[in-house]
């Protein structure tokens, strides 16, 4: 089982993080969030909305940022967003509006009209989290967004989740970053095996296991065995 | 509420279509599998195993004791075959020769065909008998033979109807082998173009993730599946008509039957191939596995269908495999239709297999496809 038996609330407008080593459920747990799979048994609402009831409202308020970069690779930046854009059915005229203030935004506007296939790794990743908000959803959620980016794009992600924030919208993640765990996070869940093993704020977390940094603090619960 | 909501699977279907085509046409790449391999594929079996057959060496063994075989001889000698410049026939003339003799001849090789004309042919003739020819053919080329036999027939026709018995001992077919063929190479290539390209797109969709996004869309998983199927559909007949118009221009193949119901056949047919390919592409776990478990679906119908022979010709048991595999209807029927002009009713057979089969496959693949993409 690779989730068993957890419960957590989210409160809207706040950056919650979910740590954990591999296998420990984060990615379930997500699934099951985002709609994608069924949990065998309990309840998760999203936005006051039941999951397996509400599955397609909840996916028109939600925005998820994959883990994978997950853009067709030959259609070009505005195709991916236009494609996007009207499965979620924006309008038109929003959504080239939006599009054009996104690419500005994460800097790839002269790229616009390119196929997606050519782009670099940091620019794939900015523009899957474009992707992911053309529909302007209230919660986004985020699986390890910075995983092997450079510095610099890793900024520019965080600069742009500060920004979302700021603008209302509930921000979802998982990393294995404990530092922008620490930095970002309102609230931290660190789940191990399946299960929830601490939810609280990093300063808190960091308090309860006397430590400095929330790496220590994520070590002292999960144990030090490598996990594959 | 309801209505609204098949506009909106509609809608979705289509930007799902939409999106293929766009990406179809980008890879110019895929032309070659699309539309210029089924030709290569009618140029080499049809020009390598029937098409026009030439340089055909036959032996007359003329016994006739009168003067009216002379005008049939040279007809044979100077036939010209339509489409080609070139006579047909290489013969060389004899006498005496008994039937097993002239048997022995062609067992070892020597001739393709051997015409017997008996003693009493013109007698025969004088008194409004009807004299009988035996035209002994090369039954291992079945390719030719089919030919030779068409093309006396034509020029025994053109002379006084039915006063001349022709005797073809064993023979089993009667078409162009280019005729035959065409109609089973347009559904092998709708076959495999379907179930490759549907499969490639699922699972290569899955494998770079793409359609993890797609499904956290308000998208329905049906209206994505009915977004790639409508797009094969629109692919698949226009490559159909493509390709039986090539067939008729380079190779003066006949469509004597209907374009809505060879359409129709393809339409059923195409339903099935594309549950097929997700059905495949939803149990592989990437797309090398996808590739070898789909050879497994495809080689055989290639093969075990009667594409490239008539299943008359094959053994028992691997008729018998033949009936399990779906592209064997499709291919009768689209003979039936194409190169015998029938219509609906004798198709209809065909059909409901077809159907059954497609709505089998397409309720499997969705189902598979609902829980593991």
């Amino acid at each position: 089982m690779a989730v068993d038996d957890i419960s957590f609330d989210i409160y809207k407008g706040e950056i919650f993080g979910m740590i954990g080593p591999n296998g420990a459920g984060k990615s379930t747990t997500f699934a099951m969030m985002t709609t994608l799979i069924k949990p065998t048994g309990g309840s998760i609402k999203v936005a006051g909305l039941d999951i397996e009831k509400d599955a397609e409202k909840i996916r028109g308020i939600i925005g998820v940022v994959p883990q994978q970069h997950s853009l067709y690779p030959d259609l070009t930046a505005r195709e991916n967003l236009e494609l996007m854009g009207n499965l979620y059915d924006v309008p038109k005229k929003v959504m080239e509006e939006r599009i054009d203030y996104y690419l500005k935004l994460i800097n790839l506007e002269t790229h616009a009209e390119r196929f997606t296939g050519g782009f670099s790794g940091g620019m794939k990743q900015r523009l899957s989290v474009i992707s992911a908000v053309i529909h302007d959803p209230e919660i986004i959620f985020w699986d390890e967004p910075t995983t092997g980016l450079d510095p610099q794009t890793r900024q520019a992600i965080w600069k742009l989740a500060g920004k979302f924030n700021r603008e209302g919208k509930t921000l979802i993640f998982t990393t294995h970053y404990m530092e922008e765990a620490d930095k970002m996070c309102n609230r931290v869940a660190i789940m191990n095996t399946g299960k929830l093993v601490a939810l609280d704020t990093p300063e808190n977390l960091k308090k309860l296991s006397n430590s400095t940094n929330l790496e220590e603090v994520f070590i002292h619960l999960t144990g030090e065995e490598i996990r594959d | 509420m309801i209505e609204m909501n098949l506009k909106r699977e509609l809608r979705n279907s289509w930007i799902i279509m939409v999106k293929e085509f766009k990406q179809l046409f980008r890879k110019k790449v895929l032309v070659v599998p699309l539309f210029v391999f089924p030709i290569v594929m009618i140029v080499f079996f049809g020009y390598g195993m029937g098409g026009t057959v030439n340089h055909i060496s036959m032996l007359i063994v003329n016994d006739d004791t009168g003067v009216l075989s002379n005008t049939l001889v040279q007809e044979l000698g100077t036939f010209i075959p339509k489409n080609s410049d070139i006579k047909m026939f290489e013969i060389t003339y004899t006498k005496d020769m008994t039937q097993s003799e002239a048997e022995a001849k062609i067992n070892a090789g020597e001739y393709k065909a051997i015409l017997l004309i008996p003693e009493d042919y013109s007698d025969s003739i004088v008194k409004n008998e009807k004299p009988t020819l035996i035209l002994l053919i090369d039954q291992s080329d079945t390719t030719s033979s089919g030919i030779i036999v068409e093309v006396m027939k034509q020029i025994l026709a053109k002379r006084q109807k039915d006063s001349i018995l022709l005797t073809v001992p064993e023979i089993y077919g009667s078409l162009k082998y280019i005729d035959f063929l065409t109609p089973a190479v347009i559904a092998l290539t709708v076959f495999f173009g379907t179930v490759m390209s549907t499969g490639y797109a699922v699972a290569g969709e899955r494998e770079d993730g793409t359609i993890v996004r797609i499904l956290m869309t308000p998208i329905s998983r049906g209206a994505v599946i009915f977004g790639k199927t409508m797009h094969q559909l629109v692919l698949q007949l226009a490559r159909a008509v493509i390709l039986i118009l090539a067939a008729i221009l380079i190779f003066g193949v006949t469509m004597n039957g209907s374009w809505l119901l060879v359409a129709l056949i393809l339409v059923i047919f195409t339903f099935g191939a594309v549950g097929m390919g997700i059905a495949i592409s939803a149990k592989s776990e990437d797309m090398t596995a996808f590739q070898q478990v789909s050879m497994l679906f495809t080689l055989p119908s290639m093969f075990a269908t009667g594409v490239f022979f008539p299943l008359s010709s094959v053994p028992d048991w691997m008729r018998w495999i033949a009936y399990f595999i779906p592209l064997t209807y499709a291919n009768d029927a689209m003979r039936i239709v194409m190169v015998k002009g029938q219509g609906l009713e004798a198709i209809m057979g065909d059909l409901i297999i077809l159907s059954v089969f497609s709505v089998i496959i397409f309720a499997v693949a969705i189902n598979l496809f609902r829980r593991e993409a």
